[in-house]
C-alpha cells in the first residue's frame, strides 16, 4: 500500500491551495453559516454545505493535487466557543476528514487527506490563553481529525512558536491514546518582517521543534513565494525535517477596496517550482490567493521534480522566543549567565523577596549585554512558592529577553511550570542521580515532552564523583540513560563533572581542579556528541574577590583546553589570561595543579599575595617594569611625558636604533592592528603617535650619522583645487610615525609641482588626497599626464569622495605604474610597507571587466520627466506663491561661539570628525568611551571656546528677487528689479527626474532667493595650523573637527533663521532630523553634487560681499579662511539634495 | 546574481549577491544622492519597498541614526546595506 511516506520518497508532493478562497468565491449567506450570529464560522460549512467542501476538494484532486488539507482551520474549542460552538468541535473534525477522505477514495491514484490545525485566534506566548486550556482544546481537534481518517496532522500558519509545542504535543498525545502514529507537519507562517508574528526568526522555531521529532518542517501564508526565499533557505542548510512550501499567491494589494493576491497561475508557479529546485522542498502548494487553477498549473511541473536530496547541517542549540544560540561557540564557551540566580546572588534574591519583577528582568538584561549567551535562571527562595515565582517571573522574561534559558530547579513542578512559560528550546539544570534514578526519568520525559536540553551532574548514590574515574562512571550512565532509553541527541545532554573549591586547604579537594579537567577529556573522548559544563566560580569559594577572579579566569581557560564547552560564570567578570601577571598566574596554575613542594603552597602564596589587594589585573606600578616594556606601554597609552623619562632612561643601556626599530615601531604596529580591529578609536591613535613623535625626537640626536631608521619615502599632496588638509595630514602622521619619510607638500598642488618635487626628492611613492569630488577626476587627469611622461611611480589615493572600485578600474587603467586605494591612513601605511619590502608585485592594470563590470544594468527606463516650455522639469510643481523676506538686499551678523553649539550635530563630530566609531566594542564599551572621553572632550571645548578667541564667527546673508530662465537663475537689484546683478546657472540631471536647481525658482513672476556666508575667523584658521606644526596630533585632529562642524552649526543655525524670516519654518523637525534635510527647502552648497562646480563661489561672494568679513576666493575657487562655506537656499517644498 | 530596481527612474540592475548598495547604485548611475557615505548624514536615506529582509542587518550605528530620524523598519541608509536577494529601492533622501 502506498502512504504518504512511500509517496514522499518517490515524488515531490503536490498539496491543494486556498480553501477559504475557494469558500469565499460561493458568496457564504448567514442563512448558509445557520444564522447571523455564525456568519464566518467557516468550519461549520462543513456540516451545513458539505457538498461545497466535497466540491473544492474535487477540483483541487482533478487539477493534480496529491493531498488535501481538511476543512478545519480554526476546529478547535477555542476558536469555536466564539460562537458557542465548543461543543461541536470533535464532530466537525471527524467529519471534515470523513469528507476529504471519501472525495479522495473516488479518485484511483493514492489520494490522501491532510488534518488541518489552524493557530487559533489567542496567543499563548503573550498569555491570552493558559497552556492547559490550550493543550485540551488542541487534543479534541486531534482527537478528532485522527478519528475521521486524517492520514497525517498539519499545524499550519503558525505565528506563535509557544502554539506550536501545545499542539505537537496534543497530537502525540492523541495519536498515543490511538497506538495510532501518522505523520506530523508543521508550517510557520514567516511574516514580511522576517519573523513569526511574536517575533521568532526561523531558526528559531527549528531549534525548538527538533527535538520533538517532527516528520515536516515548512512554511505557509503570509507573504509571496520570494519572500520566502532567506527562510527557506535556512531550512534547507539545517532542517532535519522534509520542507514544504506553500506561498500566497503574492503579497497582497489592496485594489479599490478588495484584497488581491497578484501572482497569476504562470508566475506563481514558475516562482515556486524555482524555489522547489533552489532549497530542495519535498512538499508544495499554495495558500490564500492560490486557486485550483494554479494547482493545475503547478501540477506538470511538480510531476518532473525528483525528491529532494539534501546534506542538512543542524547545529544544535538552545532557543528563545526569538532566536536560536548554539551551545558550541566559537570560540569555546559559551557563557551561561550566573546572576540571575536566588542562590547565587544577593541582589536577585533581594529583588525576588520584594517581588520586584522590573528589577529582575533588567538583571537579566544586563548579562545579556554583557555577553552571556545563555542565562540559568534560578528563583528557588526558602519560604516561597518557587511554581509561582518562575510563573511571574517568566510570563514577563521570555518576551524581553533574546537569549535562552537554562531552568534551575531540582523541583519537577516547577521546571514542569517553567517549561510551559518558555516558548524556545530550555536547558533544564539539572539532574543526577543522587536518589537513584527516578527523578532524573520523570525531568528526562519532559526534556522529551517540551524538546529541552539537560545538565547531568556526575553524582550517584554514592555522592558527588570526584575521581575523574568516578566522574566518567556516572558520565557514562547517565549517556546510557539519557541517550540510550530516552533518545536524546547526545548534544542535548550537557555533563557537568563538578568543580570544588580550592580555597578551603581540605586536602581531600587539592587535587580535585585536576580530576575535574582530566574527566573532561575522557568524557569527550568516551562519549562522542555530548557537551560538558562547569559552574567555574566554585572553585574559589571562599577566598577574596581578587583572587577570586585570577583563578576562575584560569580555571575557565584550562577546561576549555580540556574539553569543556559550557560555564556558567560571570560574563562581566572574564578577564583575558594574557591580563594576568605572570607571577600571579604561575601561582594559580600550581594550585590548580597541586604542585606543592616542600615547604611551597601555592594556596597560602596566593592568599598571601592578594591579602591586600582589591583587583585582579594589576596595570602595575610603571616603575617594576623593565623600561622596554614600558616603553611599549607609553606608546599604547599615549603617555607622552611618562614615556620621555623612560626613553631618557633606556638610551643610557640600548641602541638608539633598535630602540626605534624594535620597541617603539613596534608599539605602533600593535596600534595599527588595534585600530584595524576597531578596537582602538581615531583619537587613541592620535595620542600614541604623537607620544612617537615625542619620543623619536628624543632619539634622534642620538641616533648616529648616516643611520636612518626609516624605511622609505612619500611624497604626500592635496590635489589642485583643494583645500582639505586633514585627511592628508592623517597619513602623514601615521605613516611618519611608523617609519616613513614624508614629505607634505601642502593643499592645492598641481601635479607639475609635484612631480618637480619627486625629481628633487626620490620616493617611494606618491600620495594624493582630496575631499572634493572633483578631485577624483583630479586624480585621473595626474595619472594620465604621469602616463604620457612614461613615468611607474606607485600612487596612493585617498578621499572620501574616492570609492574603491574607481580607483582599481579607472584610475589603474589610466596609468602603467602602480595605483593603490587606501581607505584609511592604516591602509596607506600597509601599501607603503608592502612596496618597500617588494611584496606587492606591480598589480596588472584591470582589465575592462573588472569587479564594477560584474554589476550589470538590465534595464534602464526611458521613461524621463519632460521639461515644460520654459525648460525646468515638470517633476517640480509651481502651487504656492513665493513667501516674502522681511527685507531686500545683505545683512551681517556676529554670532558667539557658543551659540552655534545649539546647531551642532553632535553625533557627526564625535563618530565622523572624531572617528569615535563602536568597530567591535560591544554596546556598553562603546557608550562608555563616549561618556568618558568623548563627550567630556566636547564640554571642556565648549568651556574653551566661551573664554578664549579661537572662533570669532560672523556672517552675511540676504534675499535677493531671482527668476528661473532654462539652467540660469537671474539674479536681479533689490532696488532696481529691472537690473540684472548676476547670472547664476546650474548644471541639470540628464535623465530621471531631471532636475536643476533652476527648477525650484519660478519663471513665470519674481520669485526670492536666499544667499548666505559664515566663517569662523582667520584666528580659528591659523590656529589649526599652529597645532599641526607643533605635533599636537590629537589636538590638530579635535579642533579641525569642532571647527568643521561648528561650521556647519553655522551655517545650519543661518538657514534656519532665513527659514524663520521667510515663515516657512513650520515644517523643521526636532532633534537629530533636523539635520537630514528635516525642513522645508534646501540649502546648496558649491562643490556638492546639486552644482559641483566652485567657480559659483565668485558671484555668490560678490553679490554678499564676502570680502567685508574676511572671506575671499582662492584661484581655485575655494574660500579662504577655512572654515568658511556659503550656500544658496531655496525655499520650494520640493527642494531636497540630488546629483547631476 | 541579485536584481536591484530603483524605482523612480524604472532602472534594473543586476549584481552578485552581497555587493554594496552604493557600489551597485553608483556603477549603475541610479538616482541616489549619497553625502558621507559612512552612516552620519541621511542624504542616501531610501525605502527598501521590496525584499526588506535581502538587505543586510543595519549596524549599531545606522541604527541609531534611523531611530533618531524615527525612521519606519522599511527604511535604510543606502551606503550602509548589501544586497543579498532582490530588491526594489527608492530614494528618499533626506
Amino acid at each position: 500500500m502506498t502512504t504518504l511516506e512511500t509517496l514522499l520518497r518517490e515524488k515531490v508532493l503536490l498539496l491543494d491551495g486556498g480553501m477559504g478562497t475557494q469558500i469565499f468565491a460561493r458568496k457564504p449567506t448567514p442563512e448558509d453559516y445557520g444564522g447571523a450570529a455564525l456568519e464566518g464560522c467557516v468550519d461549520l460549512l462543513t456540516e451545513r454545505r458539505p457538498q461545497w467542501i466535497r466540491e473544492i476538494h474535487e477540483s483541487y484532486f482533478r487539477a493534480g493535487a496529491d493531498a488535501v488539507e481538511t476543512n478545519t482551520f480554526g476546529a478547535n474549542p477555542l476558536v469555536l466557543g466564539e460562537f458557542k460552538l465548543s461543543a461541536k468541535a470533535y464532530d466537525l473534525n471527524v467529519q471534515a476528514a470523513s469528507i476529504a477522505r471519501d472525495v479522495a477514495r473516488s479518485f484511483d491514484r493514492p489520494r490522501f487527506v491532510i488534518g488541518s490545525v489552524g493557530p487559533g485566534t489567542k496567543l499563548i506566548t503573550l498569555g491570552h490563553v493558559s497552556y492547559a486550556d490550550l493543550l485540551a482544546s488542541y487534543r479534541v481537534q486531534m482527537d478528532g481529525l485522527l478519528d475521521g481518517g486524517a492520514d497525517a496532522i498539519l499545524i499550519e500558519t503558525c505565528q506563535d512558536l509557544g502554539q506550536i509545542k501545545v499542539a505537537v504535543r496534543a497530537a502525540r498525545e492523541a495519536m498515543a491514546a490511538r497506538r495510532r502514529k501518522v505523520p506530523l507537519w508543521v508550517q510557520a507562517t514567516v511574516e514580511t518582517t522576517g519573523t513569526l508574528l511574536v517575533g521568532s526568526d526561523i531558526a528559531a522555531v527549528l531549534t525548538s521543534l527538533e527535538p520533538l521529532g517532527i516528520d515536516v518542517l515548512g512554511i505557509n501564508c503570509g507573504t509571496g513565494p520570494d519572500e520566502m526565499h532567506a527562510h527557506l533557505q535556512t531550512l534547507s542548510e539545517s532542517s532535519p525535517f522534509r520542507i514544504s512550501c506553500l506561498p500566497n499567491a503574492g503579497l497582497p494589494e489592496n485594489r479599490e477596496g478588495q484584497v488581491v493576491y497578484p501572482l497569476a497561475p504562470e508566475a506563481f508557479v514558475q516562482k515556486v517550482l524555482h524555489a522547489a529546485s533552489e532549497f530542495g522542498l519535498a512538499i508544495l502548494g499554495g495558500c490564500c490567493g492560490t486557486t485550483p487553477d494554479h494547482i493545475g498549473a503547478l501540477a506538470p511541473g511538480v510531476e518532473k521534480l525528483n525528491p529532494p536530496r539534501r546534506t542538512p547541517r543542524l547545529e544544535r542549540g538552545a532557543a528563545s522566543l526569538y532566536q536560536s544560540v548554539a551551545l558550541r561557540q566559537e570560540p569555546a564557551p559559551l557563557i551561561v549567565g550566573e546572576r540571575t540566580n536566588a542562590n547565587g546572588s544577593k541582589k536577585f534574591r533581594d529583588l525576588l523577596a520584594t517581588e520586584d519583577w522590573d528589577g529582575m528582568i533588567s538583571l537579566a538584561k544586563e548579562q545579556q549585554r554583557e555577553g552571556a549567551h545563555l542565562l540559568d535562571l534560578c528563583v528557588a527562595y526558602v519560604g516561597r512558592d518557587e511554581v509561582r515565582d518562575a510563573d511571574e517571573l517568566l510570563s514577563r522574561l521570555v518576551t524581553q529577553i533574546t537569549l535562552p534559558l537554562m531552568i534551575d530547579s531540582t523541583e519537577f513542578p516547577v521546571i514542569e511550570r517553567a517549561l510551559q512559560r518558555s516558548p524556545g528550546k530550555c536547558v533544564i539544570n539539572s539532574i543526577n542521580f543522587e536518589d537513584g534514578d527516578a527523578k532524573a526519568r520523570a525531568i528526562l520525559e519532559l526534556c522529551r515532552t517540551y524538546g529541552a536540553a539537560v545538565v547531568a551532574l556526575t553524582i550517584d548514590e554514592r555522592g558527588m564523583a570526584k575521581t575523574r574515574a568516578q566522574k566518567l562512571e556516572v558520565a557514562r550512565r547517565l549517556h546510557a540513560l539519557a541517550v540510550g532509553e530516552y533518545g536524546l541527541d547526545p548534544g542535548d545532554l550537557i555533563i557537568d563533572p563538578l568543580t570544588f573549591t580550592l580555597g578551603s586547604g581540605d586536602e581531600e579537594f587539592r587535587g580535585s581542579a585536576v580530576e575535574t579537567l582530566e574527566a573532561l577529556g575522557l568524557i569527550k573522548a568516551e562519549l562522542p556528541g555530548v557537551m560538558t559544563i562547569l559552574g567555574v566560580s566554585n572553585v574559589s569559594f571562599g577566598l577574596n574577590p581578587a583572587s577570586r577572579h585570577v583563578l576562575n579566569a584560569l580555571m575557565l581557560y584550562h577546561a576549555v583546553k580540556h574539553g569543556l564547552d559550557m560555564a556558567i560564570f560571570n560574563a562581566s567578570k572574564v578577564i583575558p589570561v594574557a591580563k594576568i601577571d605572570p607571577e600571579d598566574r604561575r601561582i594559580v596554575e600550581d594550585l590548580i595543579y597541586d604542585r606543592r613542594t616542600g615547604d611551597y603552597d601555592p594556596l597560602k602564596a596566593l592568599m598571601a599575595r592578594f591579602s591586600s589587594r582589591k583587583t585582579a589585573v594589576v596595570e602595575g606600578h610603571r616603575a617594576d617594569l623593565p623600561v622596554l616594556e614600558r616603553l611599549h606601554r607609553g606608546i599604547l597609552d599615549g603617555e607622552k611625558q611618562a614615556l620621555l623619562a623612560d626613553v631618557d632612561e633606556a638610551l643610557r643601556d640600548h641602541d638608539p636604533l633598535k630602540l626605534i626599530n624594535e620597541v617603539l615601531l613596534g608599539a605602533m604596529k600593535v596600534v595599527g592592528e588595534r585600530f584595524g580591529a576597531g578596537e582602538m578609536q581615531l583619537p587613541f591613535v592620535l595620542e600614541s603617535a604623537e607620544a612617537m613623535k615625542a619620543a623619536i625626537k628624543r632619539i634622534e640626536p642620538h641616533l648616529p650619522r648616516e643611520s636612518s631608521y626609516q624605511k622609505g619615502r612619500l611624497l604626500l599632496a592635496t590635489v589642485k583645487g583643494d583645500v582639505h588638509d586633514i585627511g592628508k595630514n592623517l597619513v602623514d602622521i601615521i605613516l611618519s610615525n611608523n617609519g616613513f619619510e614624508v614629505k607634505n607638500l601642502g593643499i592645492k598642488q598641481p601635479i607639475e609641482a609635484i612631480l618637480k618635487e619627486l625629481e628633487a626628492w626620490p620616493a617611494e611613492a606618491i600620495g594624493l588626497s582630496g575631499l572634493l569630488v572633483k578631485s577624483t577626476v583630479i586624480m585621473k587627469e595626474n595619472l594620465h599626464f604621469m602616463e604620457e611622461l612614461g613615468l611607474k611611480v606607485p600612487v596612493i589615493l585617498g578621499g572620501a569622495a574616492l570609492t574603491r572600485d574607481y580607483v582599481e578600474g579607472d584610475c589603474r587603467r589610466t596609468y602603467s605604474g602602480s595605483v593603490f586605494y587606501a581607505e584609511d591612513a592604516f591602509e596607506g601605511l600597509r601599501h607603503m610597507q608592502a612596496l618597500v619590502s617588494g611584496e606587492a608585485a606591480v598589480p596588472s592594470p584591470t582589465p575592462a571587466a573588472s569587479a564594477a563590470g560584474e554589476i550589470k544594468v538590465l534595464h534602464r527606463g526611458t521613461t524621463s520627466v519632460p521639461l515644460t516650455a520654459q525648460g525646468q522639469s515638470s517633476w517640480v510643481r509651481h502651487e504656492m506663491p513665493p513667501p516674502t523676506p522681511p527685507f531686500w538686499g545683505v545683512r551681517e551678523l556676529v554670532d558667539r561661539p557658543v551659540d552655534l553649539f545649539e546647531h551642532l550635530d553632535a553625533f557627526a563630530l564625535l563618530r565622523n570628525r572624531w572617528g569615535f566609531s563602536q568597530g567591535s566594542l560591544g554596546d556598553e564599551a562603546f557608550a562608555s568611551v563616549l561618556r568618558e572621553k568623548a563627550e567630556p572632550q566636547l564640554d571642556r571645548w565648549r568651556e574653551r571656546l566661551a573664554a578664549d578667541p579661537l572662533f570669532q564667527p560672523r556672517a552675511r546673508y540676504g534675499y535677493f528677487p531671482v527668476r528661473a530662465e532654462g539652467d540660469a537663475l537671474r539674479v536681479c537689484d533689490p532696488l532696481d528689479p529691472d537690473r540684472t546683478l548676476a547670472w547664476l546657472t546650474f548644471p541639470r540631471q540628464a535623465g530621471g527626474r531631471r532636475l536643476c536647481i533652476t527648477d525650484y525658482f519660478r519663471a513665470d513672476q519674481t520669485d526670492v532667493l536666499a544667499l548666505q556666508l559664515v566663517t569662523l575667523g582667520q584666528a580659528a584658521a591659523d590656529h589649526a595650523a599652529r597645532l599641526y606644526r607643533a605635533d599636537g596630533y590629537a589636538d590638530y585632529f579635535a579642533f579641525h573637527g569642532l571647527a568643521t562642524e561648528l561650521t556647519e552649526a553655522y551655517a545650519e543655525r543661518l538657514h534656519a533663521r532665513i527659514r524663520r524670516e521667510l515663515g516657512i519654518h513650520g515644517k523643521d523637525l526636532p532633534g537629530r532630523a533636523l539635520f537630514a534635510q528635516g525642513y522645508q527647502g534646501s540649502r546648496y552648497s558649491y562643490g556638492y553634487p546639486a552644482c559641483p562646480d566652485l567657480e559659483g563661489n565668485g558671484p555668490l561672494l560678490d553679490l554678499l560681499r564676502g570680502a567685508e568679513i574676511g572671506v575671499h576666493l582662492s584661484e581655485s575657487h575655494q574660500m579662504d579662511p577655512e572654515y568658511t562655506t556659503s550656500a544658496l537656499v531655496a525655499w520650494h517644498p520640493q527642494a531636497r539634495y540630488f546629483s547631476v | 546574481m541579485v536584481k536591484v530596481r530603483f524605482l523612480l527612474e524604472d532602472l534594473l540592475v543586476e549584481a552578485p549577491a552581497g555587493t554594496p548598495l552604493q557600489r551597485i547604485a553608483d556603477a549603475a548611475g541610479a538616482d541616489i544622492t549619497f553625502g558621507c557615505r559612512t552612516g552620519s548624514c541621511g542624504t542616501c536615506r531610501v525605502r527598501v519597498a521590496g525584499g526588506l529582509e535581502h538587505c543586510s542587518d543595519p549596524g549599531p550605528e545606522e541604527r541609531d541614526f534611523l531611530k533618531g530620524l524615527e525612521a519606519p523598519p522599511d527604511q535604510r541608509l543606502a551606503c550602509q546595506v548589501c544586497v543579498h536577494g532582490d530588491v526594489d529601492i527608492e530614494y528618499l533622501g533626506p
